[in-house]
């Protein structure tokens, strides 16, 4: 499935900052097995003082700018065209919950996609004694790490209600949990903190959806914005598999990855830290077309 | 035999660092109590307190934390030395040394190849959940070839006689400025017997260091800088003393900024490359744009220069993952694996619940366990909070930490619960045995590891162990490894070639220009104060009445200052002195610890004075009392502060407020409709009277003042004479005068100073005044924007 993808943030300043350094990540990379990047482009305006470009970690693709000259606005465009090459797991690989953790200590890797970085406590997602509980309930109906994951997955979906105005960016998990609503990005790390509690380990998934479905089929939730989801190590066979709580599916051939991380703090689109008095205001558009 | 060792009653089947077993006395200690004996216990309180006294004029302080007792606290100098045989410290120098080697193989491995958890040395889990492990850092070899350039190690004797390791200082390891203290402290109380005894010396320690440091950063064009949190940090008072012991720049992490890839420090006169910090704070605090996004103490792009290799941390960020304390359970089999041979100095012994084997042993033997959390990087015995001794626990909270374990193994490790060996202390004229713990501080040089030779140990309040974390008040002493022959003698300051080189000028940090302006600025602004507080109580001694007109008008001015003379020390001049004394806590490194004294010694007089003095007389004798002092503190900066660029901010600071203080007042007190007896009052203000009367006798009245205190540019207290002053100094400043053209900000000054030379005095209005103050506060402005932006 070949895509273009269109991104756009948009950054207002009243008062305008004196200098600022940032760190982006909207870039989707190359993925085995899972989507390969013909072409992408970002470009910023005004043009930075300095912009530079180093692999993080995870390995997601990160633009380091740096302004210096007072500015009221910015603004970061990425466009890619993205071929998709996902293919459905029919076949589930993956082990129950025992043979998982002993894989997890067989494990003996630190590398970007080792378990061990997804299981204790991150930045933005702490071990959280009621979502713990909440996940254990998927463990009555589910046998294998992909039946409880998707159980859990599901479970989100129908007991939260997506609402753009329940939460912000820095919502805290237990506070979204509770009023069991909020967006993309709660939904994740609810999931995250659920499958961490279980022992299993999850992380969290930056990226986008496909703007307009397929004939017949209805709209995603969260295709007008960047989107995220949650990727679970599934045992040394099966490896990472990632699910969408957001629209209770797998990730398909609908999504397109930017990067991976530990939650959110790890992969945010844009970071910064700005000299200002100020406030700020912000708006994002993406488009994500099926190339014809 | 001593009295105070015969006296001496060292706990049985524990070691002692005097007495041996066997009754006899180690080397060294004999000397020293003889010597002690023959002071006599009223000698020795004398002696101690010299110390002590030392200490607090040193400004030495040490900042607690801990519940409603936070702030300074005098540092808690256990006066008797800790001796140790050279041989043994000898021993203890090797140990060291093959372990900072060992730990530098391992932080290569975990922010490089990971080959110790692909062998199993290593459980990654330790690693990849530590919240000290920076991910930012994995893949970066340090521009330098090295992650740690200088750790800290905590020994403790164990029951068996030998040294064992308690902990590893790898992040930010504080203290080594204290060592110096203590050493200077304890050697003022004894330095008869210090001559005496071949005591090593610290000195060579501290050049080797400093050497190293010059030495990475290489060429010599970027500066070497210590980058402290600030003020409020525990240590800060170490970190000011080692910038300035070691010449090097002090700086806060908003003093930097990141431009192309490469750390500058903000000065007076632009950017000016760094390449070498050493740093005093954690390392995920040092980059909020990439490591931790809450800190308000960091530099955003910090880990960028780090990725470019322009800038040599000491130690490298992510260090400080060494100090796990569950690490400790895995070093052993690591010394084996990688040096093939067992560890000189062993490390207490560790368990980390997480591994099976270990698990069931400490279940086994809980009762003689410290228990606590893996990641923890205290020691477990200044971490009683979290870590608990397993023996002291009742029989539930037992179960109850049998069940955590089980519920979550790898969030936790063991450790053997020994008891440290004792030293004495002296409390009420006899020698104590008090446990005791050393901190020995490594740096690395160009040839490998250097110990630093003794100079701190920890010695507890009480027999209880965990009394020995100076947050519960425990203490500090000196130690002294003591040699049988004769030791090298250094001192820092003495003329090898590699000791004497200047720092680079233009260094002056933009904070500290800032802070020093203030300062001048606050000091003036106090000694206004008093003089017209001064002024105002004189008369209303002498009046007895506040209703008279030139009390009510003095009233109305001061009311404008922000003082109220219904207290007669009002609380707008203590906050006055609180803010001269904030503005010099923050270049404690550019400030003589005596003109630090007389500036705590100024505003812990004033707040006395506002608890006690009654308006009148007894106010007029305070502020005489504190203009004597304001005096004092004057002449010590002008007298011993070297020329440089921050004694002209200083001094700019002082002319400035001067100016805008007898601008105002003359304004005030000198207008048409002023009360009778203002222009004596204004006279005395300005510090004038003696001059006006030789000068114009008892005629003229407001001509003579405004001409004494505007125009005449012999006066000292006139506005003209700041204005030159103020002048001299703003050319003398970096980009002053640039190619025969003055800066934006001296020319702001010399149309302001034409402006007041060429006015006649009899033409001189209150509006006049009033300009030529807010023209003073323009060129306060813009000197902030020309070299403090």
């Amino acid at each position: 499935m070949l895509y273009d993808v269109k991104l756009t943030l948009d950054y207002g300043y009243d008062p305008p900052v004196s200098g600022g350094r940032h760190h982006v990540r909207v870039c989707p990379r190359t993925l085995p097995g899972i989507q390969r990047v013909v072409a992408s482009t970002l470009t910023v305006s005004p043009t930075p003082s300095e912009h530079t470009e180093f692999t993080d970690f995870f390995g997601t693709r990160v633009a380091a700018l740096a302004f210096r000259a007072p500015h009221d606005a910015l603004q970061v465009t990425m466009t890619a065209r993205v071929d998709v090459e996902r293919s459905d797991g029919d076949i589930d690989l993956t082990p129950d919950l025992g043979t998982l953790y002993s894989d997890i200590e067989k494990c003996p890797s630190m590398g970007a996609t080792s378990p061990h970085h997804f299981l204790g406590a991150s930045p933005r997602v702490a071990a959280s004694p009621s979502v713990t509980a909440y996940a254990r309930q998927s463990l009555h109906a589910a046998r294998t790490v992909r039946e409880i994951a998707n159980d859990l997955c599901l479970r989100i979906n129908a007991d939260f209600a997506y609402d753009g105005n329940a939460t912000k960016v820095d919502t805290a998990l237990d506070e979204a949990f509770e009023l069991r609503r909020g967006v993309c990005q709660d939904f994740a790390h609810i999931m995250i903190a659920g499958l961490r509690g279980l022992g299993i380990p999850a992380g969290y998934v930056s990226g986008f959806l496909r703007t307009i479905p397929p004939e017949g089929q209805p709209r995603l939730e969260g295709a007008d914005a960047m989107h995220a989801w949650v990727t679970v190590w599934c045992g040394r066979e099966a490896g990472w598999i990632e699910f969408d709580p957001t629209n209770a599916m797998p990730a398909g051939r609908d999504h397109i990855v930017i990067g991976y991380g530990r939650d959110y703090a790890d992969v945010s689109p844009i970071v910064g830290v700005l000299r200002s008095a100020g406030g700020h205001e912000t708006s994002q558009a993406v488009d994500v077309l099926e190339v014809a | 035999m001593p009295d105070l060792i015969a006296s001496y009653r060292p706990i049985s089947g524990v070691p002692d660092e005097m007495v041996a077993a066997d009754g006899s006395v180690k080397p060294g200690w004999l000397d020293l109590m003889h010597t002690l004996d023959r002071l006599g216990g009223e000698e020795l309180t004398a002696r101690f307190q010299r110390a002590d006294q030392y200490l607090r004029d040193a400004g030495v302080f040490y900042r607690m934390y801990e519940g409603s007792e936070q702030g300074e606290r005098a540092w808690p100098l256990a006066h008797i030395p800790l001796l140790i045989a050279d041989s043994e410290w000898q021993q203890i120098e090797a140990g060291l040394t093959q372990r900072a080697d060992l730990l530098e193989t391992v932080i290569a491995d975990i922010y490089g190849n990971n080959e110790l958890v692909r062998e199993g040395l290593l459980p990654p889990e330790l690693i990849a959940q530590n919240p000290a492990f920076l991910r930012p850092m994995v893949g970066i070899k340090p521009a330098s070839g090295h992650h740690l350039h200088f750790c800290a190690f905590e020994l403790g004797r164990g029951p068996d006689g030998r040294w064992w390791v308690l902990g590893d200082r790898t992040q930010a390891p504080s203290g080594a400025g204290f060592a110096l203290e203590n050493r200077v402290a304890t050697t003022r109380a004894l330095s008869d017997v210090y001559g005496s005894l071949h005591v090593r010396r610290l000195a060579a320690f501290f050049r080797d260091f400093r050497n190293n440091l010059t030495r990475l950063s290489g060429d010599g064009s970027g500066r070497v800088g210590i980058l402290t949190p600030g003020p409020l940090n525990e240590t800060y008072f170490e970190h000011a003393y080692v910038a300035r012991y070691l010449g090097f720049l002090l700086v806060q992490g908003e003093d930097l900024v990141v431009v192309d890839g490469e750390v500058m420090v903000r000065t007076v006169s632009g950017l000016k490359p760094v390449s070498v910090l050493w740093r005093r704070l954690d390392g995920e605090f040092t980059d909020p744009l990439e490591l931790r996004q809450d800190s308000e103490i960091g530099t955003p792009g910090m880990v960028e220069a780090v990725r470019r290799g322009t800038i040599n941390f000491v130690n490298a960020l992510g260090a400080g993952v060494l100090e796990t304390r569950a690490l400790g359970a895995f070093l052993p089999a690591i010394a084996q694996a990688r040096l093939g041979t067992d560890l000189l100095l062993p490390n207490i012994a560790t368990w980390w619940c997480g591994g099976t084997l270990a698990r069931d042993y400490v279940r086994e033997h809980l009762p003689d366990m410290l228990v606590g959390p893996a990641f923890s990087t205290l020691l477990a015995i200044d971490d009683d909070g979290a870590t608990q001794a397993a023996a002291n626990l009742s029989e539930p909270d037992h179960q109850a930490l049998l069940e955590r374990i089980e519920a979550a193994p790898k969030s936790f490790a063991a450790q053997e619960a020994v008891t440290l060996s004792t030293a004495p202390v002296y409390i009420g004229g006899v020698l104590e045995p008090r446990p005791v713990t050393l901190r020995v501080y490594a740096a690395r040089t160009e040839n490998g590891w250097s110990i630093m030779p003794g100079g701190f140990a920890r010695v507890g309040y009480s027999l209880d162990t965990s009394a020995i974390a100076m947050q519960r008040g425990g203490q500090a002493a000196d130690v002294w490894v003591v040699s049988e022959k004769p030791v090298e003698q250094v001192s820092l300051l003495a003329g090898s070639s590699t000791m004497v080189e200047r720092t680079p000028s233009g260094n002056l940090p933009s904070r500290a220009g800032d802070n020093l302006i203030w300062l001048g600025r606050y000091a003036e602004r106090c000694e206004a104060m008093v003089r017209i507080l001064r002024a105002y109580h004189l008369r209303l001694a002498e009046t007895g009445s506040e209703t008279h007109p030139l009390l009510v008008a003095t009233s109305e001015y001061l009311e404008a200052l922000g003082l109220d003379t219904a207290e007669p020390v009002p609380q707008g001049l203590l906050s006055t002195f609180d803010g001269a004394v904030r503005s010099a806590s923050q270049i404690r490194d550019r400030f003589s610890p005596d003109g630090w004294l007389a500036l705590t010694d100024l505003q812990k007089t004033a707040q006395r004075f506002a608890r006690v003095i009654k308006p009148g007389d007894d106010a007029t004798r305070a502020m005489t009392v504190l203009l004597r002092k304001l005096a004092g503190f004057s002449g010590l900066v002008h007298e011993n502060m070297y020329r440089f660029a921050g004694w002209r901010f200083l001094e700019i600071g002082r002319r400035l407020e001067r100016g805008i203080q007898i601008a105002d007042a003359a304004a005030w007190f000198g207008r048409d409709d002023a009360p009778d007896g203002a222009i004596d009052m204004l006279l005395e203000i300005g510090d004038s009277v003696m001059t006006h009367r030789r000068r114009y006798g008892y005629s003229l009245g407001g001509l003579g003042a405004t001409e004494l205190l505007i125009t005449d540019p012999l006066n000292p207290r006139s506005v003209i004479f700041q204005m030159t002053e103020l002048l001299e100094q703003l050319k003398a400043l970096p980009h002053g005068v640039v190619e025969g053209q003055l800066s934006e900000t001296a020319k702001l000054a010399l149309r302001l100073h034409t402006q007041l030379a060429v006015i006649d005095s009899a033409e001189v209005t209150p509006e006049n005044l009033i300009e030529v103050a807010n023209g003073l506060g323009e060129i306060s402005n813009s000197i902030a924007q020309a070299y403090f932006g």
